[in-house]
């Protein structure tokens, strides 16, 4: 089985790498955005899918990381590739700073303050008008700077940097997870009171799954903003946050594979319906409801079944 | 890729003519042109009325089709929806031009996705028309390939701010405004200009979108002793605004200027012609024929919306071009939309360059007063 | 002085309505551990169908709100009996986090089928009675009455009335409730009906005042959420008390503070109490 997985991976690199020479620039632009979508739902699983509590707020820290990035970049000059980790470790922290009294709230309750707090970030990015400059957008922010020669004011190459990124961002949730910080992480899930008593910290090692979380999104952040160089408000409302659950749900929370197909299986439904403009979000909303009937696992669950697993 | 889309172009254009050759004079072939709006979400009756006045605009033109090399041709609009978000702006764009190959692009109705698809049409060398959209960086220093006809909110304000100062005499302003790129800007826009008359801004509030209750902001305001007041927002707050002022009696006190869409029939509709009565509001348009109105009233069953007039003229306004250019190369189009002069039904469509404006229209805003339930243009 | 008693009054009308709807939420919420997101577009559908019943067939406003709360009623119903509950078997988990993604789902479904039919444009809900007292109008004052009267009524209802009683015991402990002999599905329906018609309650009494829109149950459900979790479970009086203060805070806010940030307070609020008393203010667990 591990040899399919392993070809079944590398014809899908492969395809990825090729996208941009056989595929038109629309394409290429949904493939980016669909990307960055995975990144952001890979990311949530480490806390939802590791760690256990449901998180509503991931596009709050995806803005963050987005206007950090892009305001170091157009107010102090700063080259991206420098503003590019400051804004990661910056949304780490801001998630140590969220996360340390939320993550004391169990279940539900945090479920929802963590929605309540994705609504005031966006207040914040909508208010904040001195830096964010609001409803107006923040544009004009530059290119990342070229290195080794490389332009990256192309639809392409921002399509295989940000693909890079991706591919190493994976990378490194998959080591995590399979790490003993990950085994450690999962044990939580199963059973907090059981962790605690065998002396597990569990509300650190919950918090650092809340802000490795965060801080990844925040990356993905300033990778979106240098690449579409304007930002707005909206694109961080409390709907993208849905979005990212959404389609981590719909994929299989827990697999880090599920969530990151997931993303690319409902940018390209989305996409598809784009024909029906007043009907798209109804037919999507069925179809969600569908597939939850089918199978609430979502489509690891649906695979796990047709492989004759449990 | 630049590169390739010229390429792409040209390649198209040859197949055109080759096809028109082939076929002179006979069947009909079609043009294709793209139309991004909000269709759902928060601005979804923006794209709406605009696509009632596209689909007025399609059946005129159809009926008679566009005549091209001596060839008939039809249009057909590809339309997809923008949500009101940039990101989905720029997919829908992508989208016609590369996959649909549209000529022209209509839309879109929101500042903040005019914004990121304007440097698109130069990308890809499409002329692109905004319906609505306000915001004075839109044309402002602008692109080549990027159009607006209605003025902007800063021109707005030096236009009709004169003729407000003329009529009222006022001495101080108050301002009631939706928290959003519109009400802001076009707020300070007035506000600067009325400065200069020695006029006083004594308030400037903000309400967010979608508010309904505006009592103690109208408090506010009475209690200022302003002699104008603006509110600016949509059809549904400005209704609730002139219900509620009327109920604590601010209209008699001040006068009460509305922005554009309180110069639409809907107005009356939703807030009576009650407390309506007296006040007056900017428009961008003073009057339509009437068959026209009797056309979207008998088609749509709804009433006249300024979204419906500025995607009627958007239409008509980029058909003219394709006439005038004689061809279906988008480049050349774009020529030939700077060679548009036009009476559209929103006043009178010539792009020009002026004041670091790039390809916007001029026409002056007029300022209409309700009376008995209709609008009446102030001279 | 003036502004601040008008902005207090109306803030209490509107934390009324909060009120009303976390009233549901949090009844449903007890039981079925659902936080159901759905109610947030039975709250539009039934303001449209009460629009639509006065303007078109020219009923009289009560029989609206009746009809109002019977649409809410039904929706709410069908989708526990149809959805929720195949799910319930499941474990814990996967069950919580499947109704919760299916209620979102039904939020999205229903807000965009009222923008395909009716279009976003807001209707203006022609107003049923004049005239006002002390700078309120009848209609707002009856919002405050009609959500006091609906409060009673839930409190007796679960205080002194058999199924309430069981309502009560499943809220307490599920699983002993099912051994002394109480129907879950029976419980789940009545929760669900009344969820249901609490918020097509709210949504018809405060359309008169506003006006009906696709999305105008995004905010009366985000605060209903925060009221629920502010006012604990299991507390009727709490979460009237709730609502009602939260409404006034925001209104006075808006004018005190800043109204940019409106509708951020009462996630500072939320914050605060949930590190200073996680259990709500009047949790009784």
């Amino acid at each position: 089985m591990l040899s399919v997985n392993r070809i079944a991976l590398g014809i899908i690199l492969i395809f990825l790498l090729l996208i941009p020479h056989i595929a038109s620039s629309y394409v290429v632009y949904v493939a980016v955005l669909a990307i960055l979508f995975s990144m952001l739902t890979a990311s949530y699983d480490l806390l939802t899918g590791y760690a256990g509590p449901l998180s509503f707020c991931h596009a709050a820290f995806y803005g963050f990381g987005a206007y950090t990035s892009a305001l170091l970049t157009l107010k102090t000059g700063m080259s991206f590739w420098l503003a590019l980790p400051i804004s990661g470790i910056a949304v780490f922290l801001f998630g140590v700073v969220v996360g340390y009294p939320a993550l004391r709230l169990r279940g539900h309750y945090f479920a929802v303050t963590t929605f309540f707090f994705g609504h005031f970030m966006y207040l914040v990015f909508l208010n904040a008008r001195d830096l964010t400059r609001g409803p107006l957008g923040l544009g004009g922010i530059p290119p990342p700077d070229s290195i080794f020669g490389i332009d990256f004011s192309s639809l392409t190459a921002n399509y295989y940097l940000i693909l890079i990124f991706g591919i190493l961002m994976v990378g490194f949730l998959y080591a995590l997870v399979n790490s003993g910080y990950g085994r450690l992480i999962v044990s939580i899930r199963e059973n907090e009171d059981l962790a605690e008593a065998v002396g597990v910290n569990t509300a650190f090692v919950k918090v650092m799954a809340f802000s490795i979380s965060a801080g990844l999104a925040g990356i993905t952040g300033s990778l979106f903003a240098h690449f579409f160089r304007l930002l707005h408000p909206t694109t961080f409302a409390w709907m993208t946050s849905e979005m990212i659950v959404v389609m981590a749900l719909v994929g299989g929370i827990g697999t880090l594979v599920g969530p990151i197909i997931g993303a690319g299986v409902v940018t390209f439904i989305l996409e598809m319906m784009r024909f029906a403009p007043e009907l798209r979000f109804i037919i999507w909303a069925i179809l969600l409801i569908a597939i939850l009937i089918i199978e609430p696992r979502g489509l690891a669950g649906i695979f796990a079944r047709i492989r004759g697993g449990i | 890729m630049k590169k390739s889309s010229r390429v792409m172009v040209i390649i198209m254009a040859a197949g055109m003519v080759l096809l028109g050759l082939s076929t002179a004079g006979f069947a009909a072939s079609v043009i294709k042109i793209g139309y991004t709006a909000p269709f759902t979400g928060s601005a979804a009756e923006f794209g709406v009325n605009g696509w009632r006045g596209i689909q007025l605009a399609l059946e005129e033109i159809n009926k008679k089709g566009v005549m091209v090399a001596g060839k008939k041709h039809t249009i057909e609009i590809k339309r997809y929806d923008s949500i009101c978000t940039p990101t989905d702006g720029v997919a829908n764009v992508r989208k016609l031009a590369m996959q649909d190959k549209v000529v022209a692009i209509l839309g879109d109705h929101c500042s903040s996705v005019c914004v990121a698809i304007a440097p698109l049409c130069d990308q890809f060398k499409i002329p692109g028309l905004t319906i609505e959209c306000a915001a004075d960086k839109v044309t402002k220093p602008g692109h080549e390939f990027y159009f607006r006809m209605r003025p902007s909110v800063g021109l707005m304000a030096p236009l009709f701010t004169p003729t407000i100062v003329k009529k009222f005499k006022p001495k101080s302003a108050a301002f009631l405004v939706v928290n959003d790129d519109y009400g802001l800007g076009l707020a300070s826009a007035i506000s600067k200009e009325l400065d200069k008359f020695g006029v006083k801004t004594v308030l400037t509030d903000h309400f967010e979108r979608g508010n309904t209750d505006f009592m103690v902001y109208l408090a506010k305001i009475k209690k200022a002793k302003a002699d104008v007041a603006f509110y600016v927002g949509v059809v549904p707050e400005g209704a609730m605004i002139l219900k509620q002022a009327r109920e604590m009696g601010l209209t008699e006190s001040a006068k009460l200027i509305g922005s554009e869409e309180m110069g639409e029939m809907e107005l009356v509709s939703l807030a009576g012609a009650e407390a309506t009565e007296g006040t007056y509001a900017v428009s961008l348009w003073g009057s339509v024929p009437g068959d026209f109105s009797k056309r979207v009233t008998k088609r749509f069953n709804a009433p006249m919306h300024y979204a419906i007039i500025f995607a009627y003229d958007a239409l008509h306004t980029v058909t003219r071009a394709i006439e005038l250019a004689q061809s279906l190369d988008p480049v050349k189009i774009k020529d030939a939309m700077k060679k548009v002069d036009y009476q559209g039904l929103e006043g009178h469509i010539k792009f020009e360059d002026f004041e670091g404006y790039r390809n916007q229209c001029k026409f002056v805003p007029a300022i209409i007063k309700w009376e008995g339930g209709s609008r009446v243009p102030l001279k | 002085m003036e502004i601040f008693l008008l902005q207090a009054g109306n803030g209490l009308i509107i934390g009324s309505v909060y009120a009303l709807v976390a009233l549901g939420l949090n009844i449903i919420w007890s039981i079925t551990d659902i936080p159901d997101f759905a109610q947030g577009s039975f709250y539009v559908i039934a303001a449209y169908v009460a629009y639509f019943a006065v303007t078109l067939a020219g009923v009289p406003f009560l029989v609206a709100l009746v009809l109002g709360m019977c649409v809410g009623a039904i929706m709410s119903f069908s989708c526990e009996k149809f959805l929720y509950r195949r799910w319930r078997e499941r474990t814990f988990r996967l069950a919580a986090r499947t109704q919760l993604l299916c209620a979102i789902a039904l939020f999205f479904l229903f807000a965009n089928v009222a923008n395909a039919l009716w279009t976003s444009k807001a209707k203006i809900f022609p107003a049923y009675l004049k005239g006002s007292l002390l700078g309120f109008s009848y209609m707002r004052i009856n919002v405050l009455l009609a959500a006091i009267i609906l409060f009673l009524v839930v409190y007796v209802f679960i205080n002194k009335t058999k199924p309430g009683k069981a309502i009560r015991a499943a809220s307490m402990d599920l699983g002993m409730a099912q051994v002394l002999g109480i129907n879950i599905d029976t419980v789940n329906s009545i929760v669900f009906i009344m969820g249901g018609a609490l918020s097509g309650a709210a949504a018809v009494l405060v359309s008169p005042l506003y006006s009906v829109f696709p999305t105008m149950g995004d905010l009366p459900l985000l605060k209903a959420l925060v009221v629920v979790i502010l006012g604990g479970f299991g507390s009727v009086a709490g979460i009237l008390i709730c609502g009602v203060g939260l409404g006034v805070l925001e209104a006075l806010g808006a004018i005190y503070i800043s109204s940019a940030y409106q509708h951020g307070y009462s996630f500072v609020i939320l914050l605060l109490m949930l590190l200073l008393r996680p259990k709500g203010l009047f949790g009784r667990v």
